[in-house]
């Protein structure tokens, strides 16, 4: 993607100039077995954080099995520090929305769906307006392009809820119950949305649709590594000098990226920690980075995953301890309250990471918490129970000692030594912000 | 009835299988629970249960499959399919410490108040407990508060604190009563079960079967609450007379070495709850509340004293002037009750023969307000052997004088619901009752009888399926059971 950001580059009449919808022409003309070929054979990954292989998931669902089939485009980014859809949604709502149009072609679907989070308001507008102009000009709707195929699609928002981005939550939720998870098996691409298969992709999965389509998967497979082709949105916050949305090659040094492309951490500090894909991802210290390269296989080996590109850094002199109460506190509140061991897990590491930062932490409080991660760990009905254990446990092995200290001392290894500047400082906005703050 | 009979199995493929070390079969198709519970392995569970859908919130299934190579796969029983040489293990270590962290987990926030919880006794989380944990609480941090004593309904109030989040009663509500009646609102462990804004759990007419389901204390009956432990307790199988249906159910009341003398020896020999009794012929595993509600039937005020004109008689003289009466009777007629035994009907028509003509009379009809006929249990007959009744007689006509004509001489009332008034003038009338009526005292003759839950018999069902039932309580000396009171009436006999 290279275009200028402006306040029309959203716009269809603009996102033709950049190639718009000449993939989904293409697509039309070709065998849906074909498209589906394509994806596959581009490697393409899944980037809401699992990185399944999309053209493995289309590819399961049987064309001629007499059922319909749907097509979910998962908007609902709620991984804290992630917020790449978004960005994708605001400033090129088409580029997934013809993805999922070609999704469906392949799938032969005859509705789509794209559940947005509901605390989107732009992004949602600007979807919506995009879905408009792609109904008026012909792109959706019945008889699409004069092929003779046609497809609806739905844009429904969500409630409110982290889990509803877990696919068979959010399918849930689109059938109107309550957003929880469901076991598998059945698979979604066997029994999803109304007990028909369903391929649920996440928003930047199907924005790189239209570009293999374009270009072929041979000319895609250039990009990136070979295990990882393509690109990865990163959504960089913390402590860092120029957060925001960066588009990487698969392949390129970690390194390089945090410290020469964003600048470095604020005020020149040094690089604690990083938070590599949400926080549901464990975290590297800052020499654990070193070397790696931002691609699924290297950040695997690294000991974490590249998870949804919700990178978050972390500066030194950060206190962890209030760190993980702040994560858990986030995984207690969201917490579907399903399963068991997520259910009352969340809220004991929560309970237990408060009273050591009240300081009332006991020495036996470490093992306890690891020992609620390890009862969570593949002992739920979806992967979030998994990987809030997870996001305790990795700051746990790094920074051991400063729980240890703060449970003896009762008060933080690092109290005083953060000072981060107001970062709405310069804002025209910044007294009714300080205001509002008090 | 589909939700419940079983549908015939056609012969499915079977799968070898192993757990823990056994070699077993398991049908294709089934899952690891449902083939260990065939095999009579009992994996431990708590959501899961044979006739509602799999939830899989519960996680106590969990079990091991071993692989030939690489890390062992753990997953929920309940959920997880057999397949062709699957070895499963349940006791493993590993297994052990799962089991035992999501026992730590489900008593973390409950508040183990064992002592006062009317489910004590009977609860799984209890028995689980001691099985699967043994281990006090891991926990320092005090536990989370919730809602006591919400009303679901007028019939049961619910604990939030004691709730285990299974979902058996929404479930249930969704999927078996139909009346989704039940949710679950808010998340994580501020999750809570609540009635839906759009129905009435009033208007389920099944809702007591939530009691049953539910696996700890949070579901209580307010019938039961604080009335009575249920180790004081036995069941006595029987049969429910509310409808033709016929459900099997356990009638619960005191053992007999735990009776009260120092209360009210009437406690001794009242329901204290009814739950149904597994009959996959007739009920499945529900009944109605109409069922739960015996209590309220059998427990009217009983007739316990034979009469004659309204004066009180000794019980064999009242059985004398009977036997007389029908003895010297040229046309006597019988209105036979549809709640007597197959026995009782046996005996009644061994006793009369031909010399008395019966009619089957409607003893109950269908109370205002009461569900005529569902898609599940209820039956439109309020009476529980008229099936029975009438293979042996006629059916009442509905005008009653084409079945008492003028000459009738002898009207035997066998049970409720029957006016005397209808008797044709100077026809002498003998009523036999289990309750207290203003027409025993105008009958000439008035014989006490026993009711359904002081004796034993079957009755017979709509379908043709009989059913035993078992006798709770002992019956007064001042009263008779029905067929030895017909052998003393009959008409063979010299009285």
């Amino acid at each position: 993607m290279n275009f200028p950001v402006t306040d029309t580059s959203h716009t269809l009449a603009e996102y033709r100039t950049r190639f718009g919808y000449q993939a989904l022409e293409k697509a039309l003309s070709m065998a849906p077995g074909d498209v589906t070929k394509e994806v596959a054979g581009a490697g393409l990954l899944g980037h809401g954080g699992a990185a399944f292989p999309a053209g493995r998931k289309w590819g399961v669902v049987k064309l001629d099995d007499g059922e319909p089939h749907y097509v979910c485009m998962n908007a609902d980014e709620g991984e804290p520090g992630t917020f790449k859809d978004r960005w994708l949604m605001e400033c090129v709502p088409h580029m997934s929305l013809e993805g999922l149009i070609i999704g469906s072609y392949a799938l032969q679907g005859r509705h789509a769906f794209i559940y947005i989070r509901g605390e989107f308001d732009l992004a949602h507008r600007r979807m919506a307006d995009a879905i408009e102009e792609a109904y008026t000009a012909g792109l959706l709707g019945e008889n699409i392009l004069g092929t003779g195929y046609s497809l609806d699609v739905v844009l429904y928002r969500g409630a409110g809820s982290y889990v509803c981005g877990e696919a068979s939550a959010m399918l849930a939720s689109l059938e109107g119950k309550k957003g929880w998870p469901r076991n598998r098996p059945p698979r979604l691409t066997v029994k999803g949305l109304y007990q028909k298969p369903t391929v649920v992709n996440n928003v930047e999965t199907l924005a790189n649709v239209p570009v293999i389509l374009r270009l072929g998967a041979a000319e895609f497979k250039k990009t990136g590594t070979p295990k990882s082709p393509g690109t990865q949105m990163i959504s960089i916050s913390g402590h860092i000098a120029k957060p925001g949305v960066y588009e990487i090659e698969y392949g390129y040094s970690w390194e390089k990226f945090i410290y020469e492309d964003c600048g470095g951490m604020q005020n020149g500090k040094a690089l604690k920690c990083i938070i590599p894909g949400g926080v549901s991802t464990k975290l590297l210290s800052a020499s654990e980075i070193a070397g790696v390269t931002l691609d699924h296989n290297s950040a695997v080996a690294a000991g974490s995953q590249v998870g949804s590109g919700g990178m978050i850094a972390i500066a030194e002199g950060t206190c962890m301890v209030r760190l993980a109460a702040v994560i858990q506190r986030f995984y207690h509140h969201e917490s579907c309250g399903q399963c068991t061991p997520c259910r009352q897990g969340m809220g004991w590491m929560e309970r237990i990471l408060n009273r050591i930062v009240a300081g009332g932490g006991r020495p036996e409080d470490i093992d306890q918490l690891y020992k609620i991660g390890e009862a969570n760990d593949g002992t739920t009905i979806c992967s979030l129970g998994d990987s809030a254990g997870y996001a305790c446990s990795a700051i746990l092995d790094h920074y051991r000692d400063e729980f240890e200290y703060y449970i003896q001392n009762g008060r933080s290894m690092y109290d005083g030594n953060l000072t981060v500047e107001d970062p709405f400082a310069d804002s025209p906005f910044a007294n009714s912000l300080a205001g509002a703050a008090s | 009835m589909s939700e419940i009979t079983v549908a015939p199995v056609a012969a499915k493929k079977l799968l070898d299988f192993a757990i823990d070390g056994v070699a077993m079969q398991a049908e294709d198709g089934q899952t690891v629970i449902q083939a260990a519970r065939a095999n009579g392995v009992d994996i431990p569970h708590f959501c899961w249960h044979p006739q509602l859908s799999v939830p899989g919130n519960c996680r106590i299934c969990m079990v091991e499959i071993e692989q030939d190579s690489g890390d062992p796969w753990f997953d929920i029983a309940c959920n997880m399919p057999v397949t062709a040489g699957m070895r499963v293990l349940t006791k493993s270590e590993k297994i052990k410490t799962l089991n035992q962290d999501t026992m730590q987990f489900i008593t973390l926030n409950h508040p183990v108040d064992c002592g006062v919880c009317n489910k004590s006794g009977e609860c799984l989380l209890q028995d689980y407990h001691y099985e699967l944990n043994g281990a006090a609480s891991k926990s320092r941090d005090p536990k989370t508060h919730a809602t006591k004593f919400f009303p679901l309904s007028d019939r049961i109030i619910l604990d939030n604190e004691r709730c285990i989040m299974c979902t058996l009663c929404v479930r249930f509500t969704n999927e078996v009563s139909g009346s989704k009646a039940l949710g679950a609102v808010h998340r994580g462990d501020h999750a809570l079960i609540r009635p839906a804004e759009d129905a009435d759990f009033n208007l389920d007419v099944y809702s007591d079967n939530v009691i049953d389901l539910c696996p700890v204390g949070a579901l209580l009956s307010t019938e039961l609450m604080t009335h009575a432990r249920v180790w004081y307790l036995q069941a006595t199988k029987s049969v429910c007379p509310g409808c033709e249906r016929g459900c099997s159910i356990d009638v619960w009341h005191r053992k007999h070495e735990w009776k009260l003398n120092a209360l009210d020896p009437q406690l001794n020999t009242t329901i204290d709850r009814v739950t149904p009794h597994d009959n996959p012929e007739v009920n499945g595993l529900w009944v109605c509340n109409k069922a739960r509600d015996l209590a309220q039937l059998f427990e009217r005020p009983r007739a316990e004293q034979a009469m004659q004109h309204g004066a009180p008689v000794e019980l064999a003289v009242a059985i004398a002037a009977a036997a007389q009466l029908i003895a010297a009777a040229k046309k006597p007629v019988a209105m036979v009750s549809s709640w007597g035994s197959n026995e009782e009907l046996a005996a009644c028509h061994a006793a009369f023969g031909t010399k008395v003509s019966g009619f089957v009379k409607a003893d109950h009809l269908p109370r205002p307000g009461e569900v005529i006929e569902d898609h599940l249990l209820i039956k439109p007959d309020k009476n529980p052997n008229r099936k029975a009744a009438l293979a042996l007689y006629p059916a009442l006509p509905e005008r009653v004088s084409d079945a008492l004509p003028a000459d009738t001489d002898v009207v035997l009332v066998w049970g409720e619901g029957f006016d005397s008034a209808l008797v044709p003038s100077g026809a002498k009338v003998i009523r036999l009752d289990s309750y207290t009526h203003a027409a025993n005292a105008t009958a000439d003759v008035f014989i006490p009888i026993s009711v359904q839950t002081e004796r034993s018999g079957h009755y017979t069902n709509f379908a043709g399926v009989v059913t035993p039932f078992e006798a709770c309580f002992p019956v007064k000396p001042s009263i008779v059971h029905a067929a030895t009171l017909f052998a003393a009436l009959s008409t063979g006999s010299d009285a």
